[in-house]
């Protein structure tokens, strides 16, 4: 268990949103209650290792206590590399990873979002990668690779699909990236 | 000259593992009147009972030694391998080479093998002078005694009751139920705890061949297995309990007050009173340190007579009481009266309390919204002071923010160092019967470990989860008194790796279970013993764990540990056909290892008869002149007349003198 501290100073429970175990419930966490802080999924998690402060377990007793402004002041849930580690050995079936992905989606309705995913959203929209590193093009070259890979990239057909399809996700509502169809690319260099 | 066989055991690796056991075999081997040594890998097994009988019957040996484990389970075992084989079953003698040689001195194998080989050649010294006995009966009075009136006591005496044994249920307090009957609802199912044992209460009460002693406490016992002779206490209670009808009207008009322990407490009783509204037996007792005597009516006085009407002036008590019930001027002997019980069994039930939060000051005891379990057991029931109304003590409000804190005096070196089993899910229980009626109701519970083991226990905790009650792992550090009858509760919550704090309106304190006042003083009245904990020993924790090591006298309940309802209720029962098998023989077998006077060189000097614990010595008159005589229904054994007796003329069967310097003087080379 890392012994990282979450806060500085004294967590006030009282002032724990009662609201949040129900709203994460919602939004695809709706193993949440199962979960009985076994730390196994710790145990799996790369988080943990690179000594975030909130990693799967943590994350879940936060939202247990109802600590949303702890989540949302720290950016830990937005290193979790979706290895899916943890959902596969949760004895409890809780699926921790399922329960990050809906204190995303909690967070990002309160634009508490680190800059980095807001480049890497737009990356995605503009090229369908979240990274995409448009000079790679001369590397590829040199070992006989085209010069785009065989992706959105080089598909512009697909990659309006792609975008439309973003169109319809709660993303559009909040507008944190513009996505207007005019603004797709004829290059997609980002 | 003796022929001893020597068997020696492996018991798996318990011995074998320090003691080199061919080491020990092959010394056992030349040992004087050794005709053979033995080893095998499970003594106790039945290929192991076979080759001590083989021997026997194959006429080799007539004295038989074993070298394994512990008599107080084997020897009764290896006793009747013997007894198969064809020799009398005494002339046995056991060598605990486990107990008090391989566990001990685990880590030094040589040492263990020495002192293996001195054990042995002790236990072949004595078999050279073992001689033939034969086992004592004895009659038994086909009636048993259980103490205390719990859930457990009940059980075990209605069980007894049932099987047609004439069965004395002796309960301190006014009433049988004990601490149950204080409970709301119980765990794991949630049934109303009134509802569930005030049936057993009326069983009880009602039962042909139960005699409830309520109000009483057992003042000494006697006697052995069989035959127990027991003084009991019956407490005065200054009413005519023939003539009472509990119908409350004397508590009505009695205006002292005085705290109530049946609502822990909280609110007041009367010092006339009946324990609680289902009492049974439902009648009034006058708690005479807490009695005003009201119109100077002092118990066994005549009334004053009113100057004008010439009407005696009496208490309100006695006033109200319609059947003559409460009469204080009859004389009532303060020390109550003493009642003689002869039973053949005994089973002590005397249950357990819950700790006072008052040692506690880190958690603010003076706060009146700090509240044991146990009181908040009483908020929560309907027969409780607030009637079942969800109120904290202070203020009558209703608590929206609560705290619950474990491990309040248990694991904890200062008070308890053991778990006390209970408060997991009773914390449990009481959480979720206030958020399944108030969902809108804040529920901390903070622990060190959950431990909800028991059948559909784990369910349980996880239903308690779902209903949104929090469970933060680590110990509460303080509850501070804030303005406005809020307490602030602070813990480190190990889970988050931070420091948290909590404002609540309510804090229960999960104390700790503790043996019931007076039981280690029972205890010695029956000449069993209490753990380093306080609880009765049982006799084996895994073989005979309702036993004790006086025959004939049994446990159940939490007078032998802490306990839930289930348990308990099993544990009683267990004890209850433990008790009944001597009853049902009729006749108890008495190992015949007691002491014998040579009546022909007694000097009649009576030492023995002032040091015998058990009165089993008189002097008799013989030819003129005074001697000893031994009562061998009485004897226990002891030895204490064979050591002391001066002319050296009692020998202690089973351990004479001759067996005993013949042990020594093994050891001793």
């Amino acid at each position: 268990m890392s012994n990282v501290q979450v806060a500085t100073g004294v967590i006030n429970l009282s002032e724990g949103d009662p609201g949040l175990v129900n709203e994460i419930k919602e939004l695809g966490g709706e193993e949440l209650l199962e979960c009985i802080q076994c730390a196994k999924c710790a145990a799996a998690c790369p988080m943990v290792l690179a000594g975030f402060s909130f990693f799967n377990k943590r994350v879940i007793h936060a939202i247990l206590l109802g600590l949303r402004d702890a989540l949302l002041d720290d950016s830990s849930i937005w290193a979790c590399q979706s290895c899916n580690r943890c959902t596969e050995v949760c004895p409890r079936e809780v699926n921790p990873f399922e329960i990050i992905q809906a204190m995303r989606r909690v967070a990002i309705r309160e634009f508490a979002l680190p800059t980095l995913s807001i480049e890497g959203l737009k990356s995605l929209y503009d090229t369908g990668h979240a990274v995409y590193l448009a000079g790679a093009g001369s590397t590829r070259a040199k070992v006989g690779l085209p010069d785009k890979p065989p992706s959105t990239v080089a598909n512009l057909e697909a990659l309006k699909e792609l975008q439309a399809i973003i169109r319809q996700t709660a993303l559009a509502d909040l507008g944190i990236i513009p996505m207007g169809e005019s603004d797709v690319t004829e290059t997609c260099e980002v | 000259m003796p022929r001893i066989g020597v068997y020696i055991c492996h018991c798996g690796e318990n011995i074998a593992g320090a003691v080199n056991v061919e080491e020990v075999r092959k010394y056992a081997e030349k040992l004087p009147g050794v005709v053979l040594a033995r080893d095998y890998l499970f003594m106790c097994s039945d290929p192991g009972q076979e080759l001590i009988k083989q021997d026997i019957r194959n006429g080799l040996i007539d004295r038989v030694v074993v070298a394994a484990c512990t008599p107080r389970t084997h020897e009764p075992i290896f006793r009747k391998s013997v007894e198969d084989g064809g020799l009398n079953k005494y002339l046995f003698e056991m060598a605990n080479i486990r107990d008090q040689d391989s566990w001990p001195h685990w880590h030094d194998k040589e040492g263990a093998t020495a002192k293996a080989k001195k054990l042995v050649a002790s236990a072949v010294a004595k078999a050279a002078f073992l001689e033939p006995l034969d086992d004592r009966f004895v009659e038994v009075t086909r009636a048993s005694m259980v103490v205390g009136g719990g859930v457990a006591g009940m059980f075990a005496a209605l069980d007894l009751a049932n099987m047609g044994y004439k069965v004395y249920l002796v309960e301190k307090n006014p009433s049988v139920g004990g601490n149950m009957a204080k409970l709301d609802k119980t765990f794991p199912t949630n049934d109303c705890s009134a509802c569930i044992l005030t049936p057993i209460m009326v069983q009880v009460g009602t039962h042909p061949n139960i005699e409830l002693l309520t109000y009483s406490e057992v003042e000494s016992v006697e006697g052995s297995i069989g035959n127990f002779k027991v003084k009991v206490r019956k407490k005065q209670t200054y009413i005519d309990w023939d003539k009472c009808t509990g119908c409350g009207d004397c508590v009505n008009a009695c205006p002292a007050k005085v705290p109530n322990e049946f609502n822990e407490g909280m609110d007041n009783r009367k010092a006339i009173y009946i324990e609680f509204p289902q009492a049974v037996p439902k009648r009034a007792v006058v708690d005479i340190e807490h009695c005003l005597s009201c119109a100077k009516r002092t118990i066994g006085t005549k009334p004053r007579i009113h100057s004008k009407t010439g009407e005696p002036i009496l208490a309100p008590c006695e006033k109200a009481c319609k059947t003559g019930a409460c009469d204080r001027s009859r004389e009532y002997n303060p020390e109550g009266e003493i009642v003689e019980l002869n039973v053949g069994t005994i089973i002590v039930a005397t249950g357990y309390k819950v700790m006072d939060k008052a040692p506690f000051k880190e958690y603010s005891p003076q706060s009146p919204n700090v509240i044991t379990a146990m009181q908040l057991e009483r908020i929560l029931s309907a027969t409780g002071p607030t009637e079942g109304h969800f109120h904290r003590p202070s203020d009558g409000e209703k608590p929206k923010t609560i705290a619950f804190i474990s491990c309040v005096g248990s694991r904890d070196k200062r008070y308890h160092t053991y778990c006390s089993k209970v408060c997991c899910m009773y914390m449990l229980k009481e959480a979720r019967l206030i958020k399944e009626k108030y969902p809108d109701t804040n529920i901390y519970i903070f622990f060190i470990d959950v431990r909800t083991g028991g059948k559909d226990f784990e369910e349980y905790y996880n239903y308690c989860r779902d209903l949104g009650i929090k469970m933060l792992r680590g110990r509460v550090g303080a509850v501070d008194e804030l303005p406005g009858d809020r307490l602030r509760v602070r813990a480190y919550d190990v889970d988050l790796g931070a420091p948290v704090e909590l404002e609540a309106d309510l804090v229960v304190l999960a104390t700790a279970v503790e043996p019931a006042p007076g039981l280690e003083e029972l205890g010695r009245k029956l000449g069993i013993t209490c753990g380093s904990e306080g609880f009765l020993k049982e006799m084996h924790t895994k073989l005979y764990p309702v036993e004790t090591p006086v025959k004939g006298i049994y446990i159940a309940g939490c007078a032998q540990g802490p306990k839930d309802i289930p348990e308990s209720v099993s544990q009683a029962r267990a004890a209850s056909s433990a008790a009944a098998v001597p009853l049902t023989l009729g006749k108890v077998v008495v190992e015949p290892l007691i002491s014998e006077v040579n009546q022909r060189k007694c000097a009649g000097c009576g030492t023995c008869v002032q040091l015998c614990p058990y009165s089993a010595i008189r002097l008799v008159e013989d030819k003129g002149r005074l001697r000893a005589k031994i009562d061998e229904a009485l004897c226990a054994g002891c030895g204490v007349c064979a050591a002391a007796c001066p002319s050296g003329v009692i020998t202690l069967h089973g351990f004479t003198n001759a067996q005993i310097h013949a042990q020594i003087k093994a050891l001793a080379c």
